[in-house]
């Protein structure tokens, strides 16, 4: 298997299926001609041409809109949206078209948006969000978020398979830091919760970039037994994997990039609190940003992200309970 | 793209070219049968059986009619929810329309959504969002899809003259006219969105933004069926000839208020007045009755159909309270949109 | 009055022994006006319809005022005593003799008043979870986490440590007799229809409950083979060092006159072969040594099935051990030796697989020499806590030689 990383193992699986399936088509702003915004599309006009591979008016309402137009009429498509605060813009149509369509009519809306989102880099309050709570609250459309380079490119299969709209969490620091050996080919990865390192003592809950800061955090921690549980889908959330853990460890923390409130991890742990109570040995304690826009100079970003420091102390003080 | 000035579309007997006697009685029966199903839906509404509000298309009916009857069977369309002449021209039937409008479990939403919110996917419809004008993207979209794949078809919308105040009236314009698609928006100005006039809306008749975005913007007389119909037939000869999107506008007026438990105090009464002497389907029963046409023998039938369909809506049960959470999600195929019955005699076998 | 007009009085209260109940009665004052008591102490004990317990004071000083005299039923609440503390309290001096300030008023800051919500007798949904499972008392259970809460760990360590535990309020027991007086051949001898009756009215006159715990003897056998001497020493002396600690079981109980006796006079039952058993008594046992007990079983053994005791000998047990498990059977009922109250029943040592816990928490399988002590309590004169407590004493005692 080749060594990818979690940006190459994104391009691979738009390739493959750009050449799988003439219905797919990737839409997006620059992501053409110059391959996009971080070259996820590199020289894919070359071998798909512009029409597959095209270069949108910067229009974010218009891309998810006209995606979906596509979509049911029998098109595959990926939408790129540059950055995943830019979601905002194209919300309306995510929300209100797409995700309600099929309960309301039973027609299905098979697109992807890919959403390149976090921060820890400097990019200041507009490019280095993580919006995915805003769609776990839309009924209708599903949200995943990988951690490794081969469920990037599985779990991307998969969403542009899927018949319903699925937000494709890519978060831009794992891009080139996550290498892994992946696949090659069309292959998939469930919308279901991974075991990353199995333990008994408390489970560390988390998804996206959050994953690698908790296998750091929880290396070495006194000796403890801690499990962690990459989530990996969002919607739909797998309840049977959490609270699985949440019955072995019964210490829990989970951790967001997210700002805290009504983030992914205050849904994980109102679903311990209402399905988990009993396994409980200890409050259920969350890492998360601050309810603050993620400021652009490193040491204000950093008092706001959480961290392998920030994990391991909310770890130890768990376990110390 | 050479820019265009708004054409008079031709009015009155003139536009006949492409129409045969039966496909100008089918232009009425839709516009009868829609209003005469939304003044039934209203009696039901003033009986307590219609849930919510209700939103109707009196004096309009001619836009919708005129429009969809220009349609291809391939065709895909996004209809708005004063366009019910739209849906029964694509096969949906009355029973269905009244059981939507109740909340019944027969109706095309099956009772999750309400009112004209609907879009037979077999039919090749999608329904419409409360989100003025959405749609115009997706059937940009649709358009789009058909260009990639090299396919002879267009895709409609309608929208209102309070949409051409959003921002995705200028994304899908613009998109459309950029990636020259073969879409047709149908522009549908009534005068009024909810209370807010025309004037309050727009500065520069909208018209006239067709040009700026690059293509054929043509406003017709929206109360006269067979030149709303001609507006479209070219405007989808365009499209599937390669020459892009065209922006119709059609002129009317809304007779009635936003919705049910609007009074329409803000509207002139002298306005309501001079429009109802333009009313669409005294003008198209008068030319028919003039080519010989028993009048009132349709309307006896339409009258028919609507009591029966009225009948078999009030039978219908409603929807199982156990299925409210059914169907959020797609779980098998997708299935993409289905065609659309055709009836103008210019598709032939329809 | 002993206390000055400026005294801070803390008041003691009638205790609710169980959501349910409503009142209780006052049955015997531990102290008198003018005592000096100390808190936690007991004042008085008490008796509801669910529980008999001891009351203790709130505060240390002096006993003010006993407000509530023997017999008398007050509501839970209800101001029993109060006691001087001796603090003056210069910002409400009080007039403790006209209806009394209330308890919030009365109490100094620095008064240790047990708190309801302090980390001990706080538990985590889990920790209940398990110990309503294994039926324990989380009282017992040791706890490791932040200021000595009680964790998973530390539950299910003690899961694997102790057997089940019975519920601390022995409502019904367990108990079936079973067929008393062997048949022998040709009629019975003077001695077994002696013992019979003596065993049938045990079963008659009594409310024999039996309570069980298991306990690991490997300490006691490698003891017993460097002092040379059998576990039953050891199980005698573990025995007397917990009817010290619950002298509720060293006691008579004769029609409704229940005696607890300061000394320990502990009888062990020794076969005689078919003619029967007798039960020497060791009296004063509590003087003795392990070393000390095993020489004296010995001897009064030897002299038993000689026929040499003397009747000062037999009379007077406050306590009974038998020991049958020298023919490997484990477990049995005993049946009290009246008028005493309890019997305890040491049988065979086996050698089982057991869950081992070390001192870093860490499980595992292990062979142990393992037996089943069983204690026979008459259900009049005490309940199933004071047996469960009795055995967990004897078993702790036995584990730690």
């Amino acid at each position: 298997m080749p060594t990818l990383t979690y940006l190459q193992a994104i391009s691979a699986a738009l390739r493959d299926e750009l050449r799988a399936d003439p219905n797919v088509i990737l839409m997006g702003e620059d992501i053409g001609v110059f391959g996009g915004a971080f070259k996820v599309t590199d020289g894919f006009v070359d071998e798909f041409g512009t029409d597959r591979v095209m270069d949108t008016p910067l229009a974010e309402s218009g891309i998810i809109g006209t995606a979906i137009g596509a979509a049911v009429v029998g098109m595959r498509p990926v939408c790129e949206m540059q950055f995943s605060d830019f979601i905002s813009c194209g919300f309306d149509q995510l929300v209100n078209v797409a995700g309600k369509m099929h309960y309301r009519q039973g027609l299905a809306v098979p697109i992807t948006v890919r959403l390149p989102s976090g921060g820890g880099f400097s990019g200041g309050p507009f490019h280095s969000q993580n919006p995915e709570a805003w769609f776990m609250h839309s009924p209708g459309i599903k949200v995943v978020a990988p951690s490794t380079a081969e469920d990037a490119k599985g779990l991307l299969h998969a969403a542009i398979h899927d018949p319903n709209p699925v937000c494709f969490m890519e978060h831009k620091h794992l891009y080139r830091r996550v290498k892994g050996e992946v696949p090659s080919g069309v292959f998939e990865r469930p919308f279901s919760a991974r075991v990353a390192r199995p333990g008994s003592d408390l489970v560390v809950i988390a998804y996206g970039a959050m994953v690698p800061v908790a296998l750091e955090a929880t290396e070495d921690l006194d000796g403890a037994s801690v499990e962690v549980l990459d989530l990996r889908s969002l919607v739909p959330l797998d309840e049977e994997a959490i609270l699985d853990s949440v019955e072995r460890c019964s210490k829990v923390v989970i951790v967001d990039e997210a700002n805290a409130t009504c983030a992914a991890g205050a849904q994980v742990a109102a679903l311990i609190a209402e399905k988990g109570f009993e396994s409980l040995d200890g409050p259920v304690v969350r890492v998360a940003s601050p309810d603050v826009p993620i400021p652009f100079s490193p040491p204000l970003e950093a008092a706001v992200l959480p961290g392998v420091d920030r994990v391991r102390e909310a770890c130890r003080e768990l376990l110390a309970y | 793209m050479a820019t265009h000035t708004a054409e008079p579309a031709a009015g009155g007997a003139a536009a006949v070219e492409h129409l045969t006697l039966e496909d100008r009685i089918w232009l009425l029966r839709a516009m009868l049968l829609m209003r005469g199903l939304e003044e039934r839906a209203m009696t039901l509404y003033r009986q307590g059986k219609v849930p919510g509000s209700f939103y109707d298309g009196y004096g309009q009916e001619a836009v919708s009619a005129g429009a969809a009857f220009a349609m291809g069977p391939q065709d895909r369309l996004c209809i708005l929810h004063r366009d019910l002449a739209a849906h029964l021209i694509r096969g949906v039937t009355p029973a269905r329309i009244l059981s939507q409008y109740m909340g019944r479990a027969a109706g095309i939403t099956a009772g999750r959504d309400g009112n004209v919110h609907f879009g037979d996917r077999r039919l090749g419809c999608v329904g419409m969002v409360s989100m003025l004008p959405d749609m115009m993207l997706v059937a940009t979209g649709m358009a789009m899809a058909f260009k990639l794949r090299g396919e002879r078809r267009c895709a409609l919308t309608w929208f209102g003259d309070g949409s051409t105040s959003r921002g995705d009236f200028h994304e899908a314009m613009n998109w459309a006219g950029v990636q020259k698609l073969p879409v047709v928006f149908v522009l549908e100005n009534n005068q009024y969105a909810y209370s807010t006039p025309v004037d309050k809306q727009y500065a520069v008749d909208p018209v006239e933004r067709a040009a700026a975005y690059g293509f054929v913007g043509v406003t017709v007389d929206g109360n006269d069926v067979e030149a709303m119909f001609e507006a479209a037939r070219a405007a989808r000869e365009r499209a599937l000839s390669g020459d892009g999107p065209t922006l119709i506008e059609a002129v009317t007026m809304r007779m009635h208020g936003h919705a049910a438990h609007d009074d329409m105090k803000y509207v002139p009464k002298e306005q309501v007045e001079e429009w109802r002497k333009r009313d669409p389907i005294e003008r198209q029963e008068a030319r028919l009755r003039d080519a010989g046409v028993d009048i009132d023998a349709l309307r006896a039938e339409i009258k028919a159909s609507i009591d029966a369909a009225a009948e078999e809506a009030l039978a219908g049960p409603m929807p199982d309270p156990g299925t409210a959470t059914d169907g959020v999600f797609c779980t098998g195929e997708a299935e993409p949109l289905g065609d659309g019955q055709a009836p103008w005699s210019g598709f032939g076998a329809a | 009055m002993s206390s000055s007009p400026t005294d801070v009085l803390v008041d003691v209260t009638m205790p609710q022994m169980g959501v349910s109940v409503a009142e209780g009665t006052i049955v015997a004052w531990r102290v008198e006006v003018g005592h000096r008591i100390e808190a936690d102490q007991p004042i008085c004990d008490i008796t509801t319809d669910k529980i008999d317990t001891e009351v203790p004071s709130t505060a240390s000083g002096v006993v003010a005022e006993i407000l509530v005299p023997v017999e008398s039923t007050v509501e839970v609440g209800t101001v029993l005593a109060r006691i001087a503390t001796g603090a003056a309290s210069p910002e409400q001096p009080l007039d403790g003799d006209n209806g009394g300030p209330s308890r919030t008023e009365t109490q100094s800051p620095s008064t240790p008043t047990p708190r309801a919500g302090n980390g001990h007798r706080r538990y985590s949904p889990v920790v209940q979870r398990i110990a309503a499972e294994h039926g324990i008392d989380l009282s017992q259970v040791e706890g490791t986490g932040r200021g000595g809460r009680v964790r998973k760990q530390d539950v299910l360590a003690f899961v694997e440590s102790a057997p089940v535990e019975e519920p601390p309020l022995h409502i019904e027991s367990p108990y079936r007799p079973e067929p008393v007086a062997p048949v022998v051949d040709g009629g019975l001898s003077r001695m077994r229809r002696q013992i019979g009756e003596h065993m049938k009215r045990s079963l008659d006159t009594t409310a024999t409950c039996t309570t069980w715990i298991e306990v690991d003897m490997s300490r006691v056998e490698a003891a017993r083979a460097r002092l040379g001497v059998t576990a039953l020493a050891f199980v005698a002396r573990a025995t007397i060092d917990a009817l010290r600690e619950h002298p509720a079981l060293n006691a008579w109980l004769e029609g409704e006159n229940y005696t607890r006796v300061s000394d320990v006079n502990l009888g062990i039952a020794v076969s005689l072969g078919e003619d029967g058993l007798i039960v020497p008594v060791i009296a004063r046992a509590h003087e003795l040594s392990v070393e000390g007990l095993a020489a004296r079983v010995k001897d009064l053994a030897r002299r038993a099935r000689a026929r040499e005791l003397t009747p000062d000998e037999v009379q007077g047990g406050t306590f009974t051990i038998t020991n049958p498990g020298q023919y490997g059977s484990i477990m049995a009922t005993p049946i009290i030796n009246l008028p005493q109250v309890g019997i305890l029943d040491f049988e065979a040592v086996v050698k089982r697989a057991v869950v081992v816990t070390d001192s870093d928490g860490n499980d595992s399988i292990a062979i142990r020499p393992m037996t089943i002590l069983g204690l026979s309590w008459d259900h009049r004169a005490l309940d199933g806590a004071v047996s469960a407590q009795f055995l967990a004493t004897v078993k702790r005692l036995l584990e730690s030689v």
